[in-house]
């Protein structure tokens, strides 16, 4: 329901009008849908499929249609991210609308031609939105950007309905570490392989003390840790809890890789509240330097190619339960940094990506929130 | 100036891209030209928006305007071309978006934006060549940079209030509308109109609520590029405070705040004027509210982080201009002496302010003081607060400035009459560091705020002999401390790492005398402290900084005394680099080795407090080089004479050959009288033809040394009178280098014998000064002076306001035979060309002593008539008896005082190499000018910066520094 009030100089005059916004909101539906008519009609292809929009991904804003920064934030990410774009452009359109509707990869690549071909500065993202919310992601609300990402990602694979493309998704994107599990009295081991879709890496170390740099945090994760106390785990040979050592070892790093900076730490009860503090991260990222010998399961020919450079960095300003989104990106096909703030785009400088480093003086200031590295291509 | 004039009028450059742009533009440029102050009066960017009826409207209105061009246009054959251009251009068009005018909407609005972009870049491009003009060469690319991002600022600002401008007539519209049809409540379900007037009235709402949601997304970013510019602006700052605690400390930097402030006004106005236009944005909201009001959820944000910004800026932008300084020393501010006056000054960067708000600082001092037993409280005397001062100039700027303030200690009420006593604490006074904490009621555009910075920490002392240990703590803490507010930093004071160390010792050199330390005396310096061959990573502990000291003073006592020593007498020296100062004794004789005899070097004495000496080479004919130096010299004698004149006019008694000096050439190898020539003190030539009343004096420093000496050196000051010309030196060959320098030479014809009579020479000898409680008493030996070997030279009759007094030397009527001599110390005079002058032993060891403080010898103007002849024969007397006595009355000598009863041993005595004796000069307790006996010895730790009454020849005028 679009609720207006009307104030002002004329307070007698103060009425409330109910305009049915599905009413409204239709009536574009179908001038879309005439557009999107014509395509329709023969065996439809994004007519770019190879084209020139498919190698430039140009920096286009998006409207953001009631608190979907975050929203727009991520999906600039992903449209920015050539890889990505390539998987999208190759999926297979649902046969019948309803399916259409619904279909969150399909919607996607529909907004992403929408940006690329149009002449606009900014597109709005209206049909994505309705389709996620066909899939109870409600918009209208706060998000956390993280757990949006992770929700999105989900969905664009599951609806992925080709097998292939649904690996070179995961390929894209899912980090692969092997969990251990050390008995420290009997030296039995227990190991599990696991997959995630970002490294969320704290911020304080185990004593609460802030970590300087982003190299230190993610050494911070790799960390063995001791179980003892309270958090003893049963082990089956001592048949009895005893002392544990707890680590993750690294296997596989994809293409593009997300860090998530918990950028926020639990206070008294239950209140949570946002780390502000500054926390630098590098353009250039080497894990070979990072990690230690023990903390990486894997080949040196798939550690020698474990140097990354920033590609995106989603920022968030404000406070934990209310903010602000929005998306530093390097172009990957023109090398220049954006800053996509809703429907505002504007080339930015490295300077300004630092800018989101974080301020221990500034509690409403922006700061990075997701990290997006990306695979340098060998030499 | 309309859009498409400005873009013409572009730079070539610039221009070729507008080219590039329209080439394969859909609109020609025919039209866009002709067309031009319509095209940009229309609002594209709206019309450009889907569903927008608008699109149609300007799509039509353009072509019938083209139309409307054609037809004005005359029939004449001149505008062919622009007529067909046209005319084909408005087929072009209408083909092609007839269909879509949104899409022509959407091409004007994006040229319209490009056109924009290349100006703006022209124009950025423009000011950055514009604006450094006056230090184009100075300006770093960060500075650029910044100036850079200003300007884009307020040009986004502009964008910004612009489209607030569009959003606000979108309001109007709407509000009209609005009011116009909307009826609820009436049954309108047979009005078609009324329902096309709904259908209106919604698609008005969707774009102003766009319109909202682009404001604020511009907003946000607009926020993004100002934090990025508030953080350039932070490091500049920064990099500003580090530069003006490096200036406290003597580094030559720049600390001028003037492009600080500018840089601060500009971001300043530039989110004040953000935060009018977020209050005005606030306004609009207050009249007409929705469902989903991007406005209602983000206005309030933008507002607190804008606030945010603005607070940060501002609290930043709050700095001590001025650290607290004693206008009489300047060059050492951060130490405040009890009940001295001194001033200190803020300023507030951002230049804004509120004409009708006054605004008050006021400085506090130790608010929050550390809780360190002992540690003292002071009250700031006059007033505490002070009217920020508002001056039109940008160099004005909002300043604090206190002037005029002292300090006053706090006496705890119980603790008795000693300020300290039993309340001690673990920290020195000149230890313990304060604050002086400014706070300032800020109010500008509704946003109040309570500013506040603070001073360096200083050091108060109550005493000029404190300044210079005060200073040290000064430099120790400005080196080393991580937290520049760190009260206690000295509780467990960080060992100073070396090279920072080194750089701060150079400043200190650099500040007092112009010139830094170099290499070579930084090394000899880490040598001193750390032994030979120093890793790099040495570090000095603070104690051994300031505190310990083998030879009885510290490392910074040592260097302080030097570094006073410099600044009262030997600055010009130093500053061109004839002082090679730092040398250690080995370096010393390395250097020498390889030089030819009587090669010199001037160098600072490591043994004595604030002395400087010269070392100089023999090579005899066999055996290995001997290195000789002379006592040293410190400020007390310099006062009386100049290094340059001591050094011209050195001279080397020695027993087997005639006085000579052994000054030739100053290391490496420049002869003496070149290196020096320029600093030797004027002397007036005599003038033949008037007749004098007095002989002209002079004071010369001798040293003597016996046959089988190899090593000692004694020093002494011998006074000569004369008239024009002198007694030749030298005579044996061994004349300085230029003869022309030293007058007196036997170019004058007739001279030498005939005109050179009053010779008088009061010979302060052999006092030689021991070490209290040594055990073997240093005795004078007669020795034996020829007449001819004491370098004289005229001095002119000026000489009698010299400040040189002059101790009498009685000389009998007649001028000749023998002058009275009193106490028997000194045999008489014997025969005519020698006189037996008692010198003692000078050791080659020189070690410190209380003597340092010598005095010129007071010399009464002899009473002499020059006339030509007449004191032909007049041979030199030393008046050693009256030297004697008065300089063991003055208390100087201790355990010495038999020395005047002692009849002089009728053969010199073994020289006694290890002690030490040292250059002497009498000491004539009634001296008005020279300080009282019981002033003879000073305090260590008197530096050249006191200044204080207690010690004339300290004294220091603040005009010095300038």
């Amino acid at each position: 329901m679009l609720l207006m009030s009307h104030r002002g100089g004329h307070q007698e005059s103060k009425k409330k009008l109910e305009i049915s916004p599905s009413e409204t909101m239709k009536a574009e539906e179908e001038n879309y849908k005439e557009e999107a008519k014509e395509p329709k009609s023969e065996d439809w292809r994004p007519p770019s499929v190879f084209g020139a929009a498919d190698l430039k991904n140009r920096a286009v804003g998006l409207y953001n249609i009631g608190q979907t920064c975050c929203l727009n934030s991520l999906l600039q990410v992903f449209l920015m991210n050539i890889h990505f774009t390539k998987i999208l452009r190759r999926i297979s359109v649902p046969v019948c609308a309803t399916q259409k509707k619904k279909n969150v990869p399909y919607q996607m690549l529909l907004l992403l031609e929408k940006m690329q071909c149009g002449k606009q500065k900014a597109v709005s993202p209206r049909e994505l939105v309705l389709c996620l919310e066909a899939h109870r992601v409600t918009m209208f609300v706060q998000y956390d950007a993280a757990q949006l990402f992770l929700t999105l990602w989900n969905l664009l694979k599951k609806q992925m309905k080709n097998p292939e493309l649904v690996e070179k998704l995961s390929d894209l994107y899912t980090i692969s570490v092997q969990e251990h599990l050390a008995c420290q009295i009997c030296s039995s081991e227990t190991k599990r392989n696991s997959s995630m879709l970002s490294l969320p890496v704290p911020l304080l170390d185990s004593d609460s003390s802030m970590l300087k740099t982003l190299e230190k945090c993610l050494q911070c994760f790799f960390r063995p840790e001791e179980l003892t106390g309270h958090n003893m785990c049963f082990c089956e040979h001592c048949g009895k809890k005893t002392p544990f050592q707890q680590s993750v070892k690294l296997v596989h790093l994809p293409q593009t890789l997300t860090i998530h900076l918990k950028r926020f730490c639990f206070g008294r009860s239950a209140y949570i509240h946002k780390i502000s503090n500054c926390l630098p991260f590098p353009q250039d990222l080497d894990f070979n330097a990072v990690l230690t010998e023990q903390q990486c399961q894997a080949y040196d020919n798939e550690k020698a190619a474990w140097k990354y450079e920033l590609f995106a960095v989603v920022a968030h300003s404000g406070t934990t339960s209310y903010g602000h989104y929005c998306a530093y990106i390097r172009s990957l096909t023109e090398c220049k940094w954006y800053c996509f703030n809703d429907s505002f785009v504007e080339q930015v400088s490295w300077d300004d990506v630092k800018s989101t480093y974080g301020h221990s003086d500034l509690y409403w200031g922006q700061t990075a929130y997701l990290l997006f590295y990306m695979k340098k291509q060998p030499q | 100036m309309a859009q498409w004039q400005e873009v013409q009028q572009l730079p070539p450059t610039h221009l070729e891209r507008v080219h590039q742009l329209y080439t394969n533009a859909a609109l020609p440029m025919t039209v866009r030209q002709s067309l031009a102050d319509w095209i940009e009066d229309q609002d594209w960017q709206q019309a450009a928006e889907p569903f927008s009826s608008h699109a149609r409207m300007l799509f039509h209105s353009l072509l019938t305007l083209l139309g409307e061009q054609l037809g004005s246009l005359g029939p004449g054959d001149e505008d062919f071309m622009l007529k067909h251009n046209l005319r084909k251009a408005r087929i072009d068009l209408q083909a092609a978006f007839e269909e879509h005018p949104e899409n022509f909407a959407n091409l004007v609005a994006n040229l319209l934006q490009e056109e924009r972009c290349i100006l703006r870049r022209a124009q950025a491009k423009g000011q950055v060549e514009a604006t450094p003009a006056p230090s184009t060469a100075s300006q770093s690319s960060q500075e650029q940079e910044i100036q850079q991002r200003l300007t884009e600022f307020r040009t986004a600002l502009q964008e910004a209030e612009r489209a607030f401008r569009h959003m606000e007539d979108l309001q109007d519209t709407f509000d009209f509308s609005y009011k116009m049809y909307y009826r609820p409540g009436q049954d309108h379900s047979h009005d078609p109109q009324y329902a096309q007037h709904i259908q209106a009235l919604q698609a008005k709402l969707q774009s102003l609520d766009r319109q909202r949601r682009e404001v604020v997304a511009q907003i946000q970013q607009l926020l993004g590029r100002s934090e990025t510019l508030r953080d350039f602006l932070q490091q500049e700052l920064s990099a500003w405070h580090e530069r003006q605690q490096r200036s406290c400390l003597g580094a030559p930097t720049d600390t001028c705040l003037l492009q600080l402030q500018g840089w601060f006004t500009a971001l300043g106005e530039g989110l004040f004027q953000l935060l009018q236009l977020l209050r005005a944005v606030g306004e609009l909201r207050q009249k007409v509210t929705y469902e989903q009001d991007p406005l209602q959820s983000e206005l309030p944000l933008l507002e607190k982080r804008l606030q945010e910004q603005l607070t940060c800026l501002l609290q930043s932008a709050f700095v001590v201009e001025q650290q607290p300084c004693m206008p009489n020393t300047p060059k050492r501010p951060l130490v405040l002496r009890t009940a001295n006056k001194f001033c200190t000054r803020a300023r507030l960067l951002v230049r804004l302010h509120d004409r009708n708000h006054r605004m008050e600082a006021n400085i506090h001092i130790d608010r929050d003081p550390p809780k360190t037993r002992g540690f003292r409280k002071f009250n700031i005397l006059t007033s505490s607060s002070k009217t920020v001062l508002v001056g039109d100039s940008p160099r004005e700027g909002l300043v604090c400035d206190f002037q005029y303030l002292t300090l006053k200690e706090q006496k705890g009420g119980g603790s008795g009459k000693g300020s300290r006593g039993t309340n001690e604490g673990p920290l020195a006074v000149t230890e313990e560091l304060h604050l002086i904490t400014f706070t300032l009621a800020y109010a500008y555009c509704g946003l109040e705020l309570k500013l506040e910075t603070s001073t360096l920490p200083f050091v108060i002392i109550s005493n000029n002999n404190q300044l210079s240990s005060a200073w040290a703590s000064v430099l120790w803490f400005n080196m080393l401390s991580p937290n520049p507010k760190d009260q206690q930093f000295f509780t467990t004071p960080p060992p100073a790492p070396w090279p920072r160390l080194a750089e701060v010792l150079s400043w200190q050199f650099q500040s007092t005398a112009e010139r830094g330390l170099s290499r070579e005396h930084l090394h000899m310096l880490a040598e001193k402290l750390f032994g030979s061959k120093p890793p790099p990573d040495s570090a000095l502990p603070w104690t051994k900084f300031s505190k310990d000291g083998a030879a009885g003073f510290s490392f910074w006592a040592w260097l302080d005394g030097i570094l006073a020593l410099l600044h009262d007498h030997l600055k010009q020296l130093w500053k061109d680099g004839l002082i090679l100062g730092f040398v250690s004794r080995k370096q010393e004789k390395k250097l020498l080795k390889v030089k030819r005899s009587g090669t010199f070097l001037i160098r600072f004495s490591e043994s004595v407090l604030g002395g400087v000496t010269c070392t100089w080479v023999e090579h005899p004919e066999s055996g290995p080089p001997a290195f000789r130096a002379v006592v040293p010299y410190t400020a007390a004698e310099l006062a009386s004479l100049a290094l340059p004149d001591i050094i011209r006019d050195y001279q080397l008694l020695a027993e087997e050959n005639i006085p000579e000096n052994p000054l030739l050439f100053l290391y490496p190898d420049v002869a003496r009288d070149e290196a020096f020539g320029p600093y030797y003190s004027q002397r007036q030539e005599g003038i033949l033809t008037k007749k004098k009343e007095y002989l002209n004096q002079r004071l010369i420093r001798v040293s003597s040394r016996q046959p089988h000496e190899t090593w000692q050196t004694q020093e002494e000051l011998v006074m000569t009178t004369e008239d024009l010309e002198t007694l030749r030196l030298n005579s044996g060959g061994q004349q300085p280098v230029s003869p022309g320098t030293v007058p007196g030479g036997d170019r004058t014809p007739g001279t030498p014998q005939a005109v050179s009579p009053g010779l008088q020479q009061a010979v302060a000898a052999g006092l030689g000064m021991q070490q209290p409680g040594s055990q073997i008493p240093v005795l004078p030996s007669p020795q034996q002076l020829g007449s001819g070997s004491l370098g004289v030279l005229q001095t002119g009759m000026g000489d009698l306001g010299l400040p040189v007094v002059l101790q009498v030397v009685q000389v009998g009527p007649g001028g000749q035979g023998v002058l009275p001599i009193g106490g028997g110390a000194v045999g008489p005079l014997l025969g005519s060309g020698t006189a037996e002058l008692l010198l003692g032993n000078g050791a080659a060891e020189l070690l410190p002593s209380g003597l340092g403080d010598l005095e010129g010898l007071p010399l009464q103007e002899p009473e002499l008539e020059v006339g030509a002849g007449q004191l032909e024969a007049t041979e030199l007397l030393p008046t050693l008896d009256g030297a004697w006595s008065r300089w063991v009355s003055a208390g100087g000598w201790g355990a010495g005082g038999s020395f005047s009863a002692d009849p002089p041993p009728p053969f010199p005595l073994p020289p006694f190499p290890f002690h030490p004796i040292d250059s002497a000069v009498l000491l004539d307790p009634s001296d008005p000018f020279l300080p009282q006996s019981e002033d003879v010895a000073l305090p260590a730790t008197a530096s050249l910066f006191t200044a204080d009454g207690d010690f004339p020849p300290l004294h220091i005028d603040a005009s010095d520094f300038q």
